[in-house]
């Protein structure tokens, strides 16, 4: 076994140097579609976070008209908390909005304009929690009604809408690009293999007539198909590492004020979604090139 | 030592003395018998071949009823003009083609029986031998011959002492570390049996090895492969060389038209 594999493995080494032009244009390929593979990756898991948090923060938040006497105030809250639907409700006044506010303009490294306008200009809120987020009941018609004393009703759902849409859309489209690219890689993937295996026509017959057994004659090309994967898969994480921080800061800007807090596991699960695709496609194009110009 | 030709001669396995005198030949096809000897008996038979045809897609026959016992340590030349059915024959020994009809036996087994894994240990059997040499370029006489080793994953302490001995049983431990380009034509073959040797197998086969070289060196070629006959391998070799088979007096099995039209001791009849 040892020494099948020492044997396959320098074989497939050599085999990708012997025609290293189209294996590198293979291994290009591959880490294009790896790279667009791990955007898709990165890029549905951020969506994924930001709509966590987005919905386990206020489902509708109501803005208070600045100057509403407190027992209208009082008197709303009591309204709308008496709702079926409603777990919590929580009045925010202007002082703790504004503190909340600077504090998200100081996590993102933002200057603070508020203090140069010389009166607050953030509202008082009502924050209501539902019992379930997708239940709104007659809250939001509610709270409208109040005339005079809500500015505004911001139903997070439509935020989450928009993001579940985005979310999907991105992953249709990415899901889309990303099987015709890996068609494509894995069409140059067969297509090195099958220029290994001519090249090696002559080896071949040879190790056919002294006996060599069918392992020793197809898994050199395996391992070559798969060498291109794991040479994609490294490249690309290591271009990943180079490049993830100025990609989480442009994510930052790009997504603004819903910080985005990714997975713990998001960097090992890259490098095994990665790894694994690019072995996976690498093998399976050898597999293939090796079934269809090896038979007999 | 008769030279006169017998037309049905099927088989005759001299040397085992068990070959009938009678001139008309064996109705013995019960079983896996011709001449009373077992036909898959490994213990005394290389190859044997039984009613063997083979017709190819295109309905050339290149085979008809072909019935032949090479016994172990038999020495046989295989002649006859081109299209006769010789290389038709060694792609059959050597499981690269399967008959039409019939059965063939190498060492004992049927080789249409064999599980595809089985093939390569059968190959390993039969060391084989062609006019092209077939040698890789790009490696040395002692990475040529020890590629059929490293290919059949030998283990690595023995390679090196296999190698040494089949290089100075065919005389080229001086030239072990050449590569093809920079042997003659005799060395580029010497190489080539010793490769084929190197898997100690029961029997050589040899397509026309002399066909591309010399008078003088196909002459060393085939001192070698008796020498390798004496020491116990049996061999079967085409050829042409009419000048070779004449002077050998060696066991002689002539095809023409896919048929054996002789087999007998001796004797090159015909130019082919």
């Amino acid at each position: 076994m040892g020494r099948f594999l020492l044997f396959s493995l320098k074989r497939a080494w050599q085999g990708f140097w012997r025609n290293a032009v189209m294996s590198i244009a293979a291994t290009v390929t591959m880490i294009l579609m790896l790279v667009l593979l791990s955007g898709l990756v990165i890029g549905l898991s951020g969506l994924a976070a930001g709509l966590q948090f987005v919905e386990q923060k206020v489902e509708v938040q109501a803005f208070v008209a600045d100057g509403t006497p407190p027992d209208r105030i009082d008197a709303l809250r009591a309204a709308v908390a008496a709702k079926p639907e409603v777990a919590e409700v929580t009045y925010v006044n202007k002082d703790q909005a504004l503190a909340e506010w600077q504090a998200t303009l100081r996590a993102q490294g933002k200057q603070d304009f508020t203090t140069a306008t010389g009166r607050n200009p953030i509202p008082a809120s009502l924050r209501i929690k539902l019992k379930d987020p997708h239940v709104y009941g007659d809250v939001v018609d509610t709270l409208k009604a109040a005339t005079g004393v809500i500015t505004d009703v911001l139903e997070t759902q439509r935020v989450v809408d928009a993001l579940l849409s985005v979310t999907g859309f991105l992953r249709t489209a990415g899901l889309v690009i990303l099987a015709l690219v890996g068609a494509t890689v894995l069409f140059i993937v067969v297509n090195t293999i099958r220029l290994a295996v001519m090249a090696r026509a002559e080896e071949i017959e040879i190790m056919r007539l002294v006996g060599a057994s069918d392992a020793f004659i197809r898994w050199p090309f395996i391992f070559e198909g798969m060498l291109v994967g794991f040479l994609g898969a490294i490249a690309t994480l290591g271009f990943l590492a180079l490049a993830a921080g100025p990609i989480s800061q442009g994510v930052a800007t790009l997504v603004g004020q819903v910080p985005i807090e990714f997975d713990r596991d998001l960097g090992p699960r890259l490098v095994a979604i990665v790894g694994g695709t690019g072995l996976l496609l690498g093998g399976l194009g050898s597999f293939i090139s090796v079934r269809t110009y090896l038979i007999r | 030592m008769t030279t006169t030709s017998t037309p049905d001669a099927r088989v005759a396995p001299r040397r085992t003395g068990i070959a009938s005198a009678t001139p008309s030949l064996p109705p013995a096809r019960d079983e896996a018998l011709v001449d009373g000897m077992d036909l898959a008996d490994p213990r005394h038979v290389s190859l044997a071949l039984q009613d063997v045809g083979k017709t190819y897609p295109n309905g050339r026959k290149a085979l008809v009823d072909v019935d032949l016992v090479v016994p172990d340590g038999d020495f046989v030349f295989l002649v006859g003009p081109s299209g006769a059915g010789k290389s038709t024959l060694i792609k059959l020994l050597i499981r690269d083609e399967l008959p039409t009809s019939g059965t063939v036996f190498v060492a004992g087994r049927d080789v249409a029986r064999l599980k595809r894994r089985e093939i390569p240990r059968l190959r390993r059997q039969i060391g084989i031998v062609f006019q092209d040499f077939k040698l890789l370029p790009g490696k040395t006489v002692r990475e040529n011959v020890a590629f059929a080793l490293e290919v059949t994953g030998a283990p690595g302490r023995l390679m090196r002492p296999a190698v040494d001995r089949v290089l100075a049983l065919v005389g080229l431990t001086a030239q072990a570390e050449q590569v093809p380009t920079q042997l003659s034509g005799g060395e580029q073959q010497r190489t080539a049996i010793a490769r084929a040797l190197v898997h100690d197998p029961r029997m050589i086969i040899a397509d026309e090895p002399t066909g591309n070289l010399d008078p003088l060196i196909s002459w060393e070629i085939l001192q070698l492969l008796l020498r390798i006959n004496e020491l116990g391998t049996t061999v079967l070799m085409a050829t042409h060389n009419a000048e070779v088979v004449t002077a050998l007096r060696k066991r002689v099995v002539a095809l023409e038209d896919g048929r054996v039209v002789r087999d007998e001791v001796g004797g090159y009849h015909r130019e082919y």
